[in-house]
Parts: structure tokens; C-alpha cells; sequence
């Protein structure tokens, strides 16, 4: 699996990584965690779990590091550094079309070399959606009972100290 | 289909950032990130493992679904734990959030 595809994507998450912890700023912190995690979802589909990776796309970047970014203009001290910007962004481009390239590579390499490591029919979507709510029915009902606890459970302790 | 262990290597290499970000960083939404590096990390190996077994199975992935889901109510619960202690204290270093140590 040393294919190029797996190894733009290995390099992506672990420097996106790196810098969500290195940043000098928390909101490109956030940022590059949002990089961080859209190539961990290409490994997803690397590995045959594309339903994984959508999941991943449409939770980590489209809720957590949208949340992330709101408690860090909330919380976050505004610290300018106007003369900075052109270069951050255009490295942050980099990345973001590094990435894009990397997860066409993933989709291309799939589809030009077929048969050579398929997964076959015991991972496709019908298995996984039979298992998810048949086997693990009871278990997925639960956890949204725990997710709405949860997020009562957070708006809760974010609003009650509003008030005192 | 041993390759498929080069996978394990970018597991541990971010369980490694996370850990370095857990045990260093100060501010409060670093930490948090560290957290969330550590789960995609336990991620990607419960799903790497899934598919090395011969033949693959799913659960991996149905297990992996449902880590997703509660890594995001950790964040919203974690966001709002610092949103309050940044009210009470107008910091969020935790280096210096020690009003609980008595």
C-alpha cells in the first residue's frame, strides 16, 4: 500500500495534525484540524469504508471544527497579524488542493487497478446498513438518546451562567 | 495484504502528536484537538484491523461510526465545559484554571 494516494493522504493528516497543535493561532489551528481530518477520511476510503469517510466529512468538519471556530471567536483573544495573512492563506490553499488532489488520486488508483485488494461484498453499503440497524438497532437508539442528553446537556451549562 | 499495516504507522504517529499535545500544550481548545487527534487515531486502527481480517468485516466500521458520534458530543460538551470556565475565570490556560485544587 505504499501507492502515492496513500501517501499524500498519510502526510496531509499527519502535518495537518502538527499544525492544529503548532499553530500560532487558534483559528488555523482549527483549520488545519478540519485538513487533518479530511484526509483522514480519504484514508477511510482507502481502506474501503466510504460511508466511514462521508460520516467523518459531514461530523468532524461540518460540526466539530464549525463549533471549534465559534468557541474560539468566542473565548479566543483577537490577535491581528494583518502582514502574515497572504502567506498563511495561500500555504492553507496548498493544502486544502493537496488534499483534493490526494483523495482524486485515492478514487483514481481504486478504479485503474481493480480486483488487486477489493474488499469485496462483505464491506459494501447493504452489509454495513444491515449490521448497523439490525445487529446494532438497540445500540444506535441509544446513542442518539445520548447524543440529545448531551447537547441538552451542553447548551445547558453554556447558558445557565449567562444569567449570574 | 500486509501492506495494510503502513496504516498502523499513521495511527501511531498521530496517537504520538495527540499525546505530545495532551502532555504540552496549555491552552485549553489544543487540548481538546489532542483529544480528538487521539480518537482518529483509535479510529483509523479499529478500521484498518477490520479490514486486515480475512474476510473483512463491518462491525469495524459500525463501531467506528458510533465513536464518530460520541467524539462529537465530547466536543460540544468539552466547548461548552471551557465556554464556562472562560466566563467564571476570563482564562482558559489550564495551567492556571487551579481553583479546584484546594
Amino acid at each position: 500500500m505504499t501507492e502515492p494516494a496513500f501517501l499524500v493522504l498519510a502526510a496531509v493528516t499527519v502535518i495537518g495534525s502538527i499544525m492544529a497543535l503548532e499553530a500560532r493561532d487558534l483559528v488555523y489551528g482549527a483549520v488545519a484540524l478540519g485538513v487533518a481530518f479530511l484526509g483522514m477520511a480519504g484514508l477511510f476510503i482507502l481502506l474501503d469504508a466510504s460511508y466511514v469517510a462521508a460520516f467523518q466529512i459531514a461530523v468532524y468538519i461540518g460540526a466539530v471544527v464549525i463549533l471549534i471556530l465559534f468557541t474560539v471567536m468566542l473565548v479566543g483573544p483577537a490577535k491581528g497579524e494583518a502582514q502574515m495573512e497572504l502567506k498563511r492563506v495561500s500555504l492553507l490553499a496548498a493544502v486544502l488542493v493537496a488534499t483534493l488532489i490526494g483523495m482524486g488520486g485515492a478514487l483514481a488508483s481504486a478504479a485503474a487497478f481493480p480486483g488487486s485488494d477489493v474488499c469485496g461484498g462483505s464491506c459494501d453499503i447493504q452489509s454495513l446498513s444491515r449490521t448497523l440497524l439490525i445487529d446494532y438497532g438497540t445500540q444506535l437508539e441509544l446513542l442518539s438518546l445520548v447524543l440529545a442528553a448531551a447537547v441538552i446537556g451542553a447548551l445547558t451549562l453554556a447558558k445557565a451562567e449567562k444569567k449570574t | 495484504m500486509e501492506a495494510l499495516t503502513s496504516f498502523f504507522g499513521v495511527s501511531a504517529i498521530l496517537l504520538g502528536i495527540g499525546i505530545y499535545g495532551l502532555a504540552t500544550k496549555r491552552s485549553a481548545i489544543r487540548i481538546l484537538f489532542a483529544v480528538e487527534l487521539i480518537y482518529n487515531a483509535a479510529n483509523l486502527n479499529i478500521i484498518a484491523f477490520a479490514r486486515l481480517r480475512n474476510p473483512p468485516i463491518v462491525t469495524g466500521q459500525v463501531i467506528v461510526l458510533f465513536s464518530i458520534a460520541l467524539a462529537a458530543m465530547e466536543a460540544a460538551v468539552g466547548l461548552a465545559i471551557i465556554i464556562v470556565a472562560f466566563r467564571l475565570n476570563n482564562e482558559i490556560d489550564l495551567r492556571k484554571l487551579t481553583r479546584l485544587k484546594g
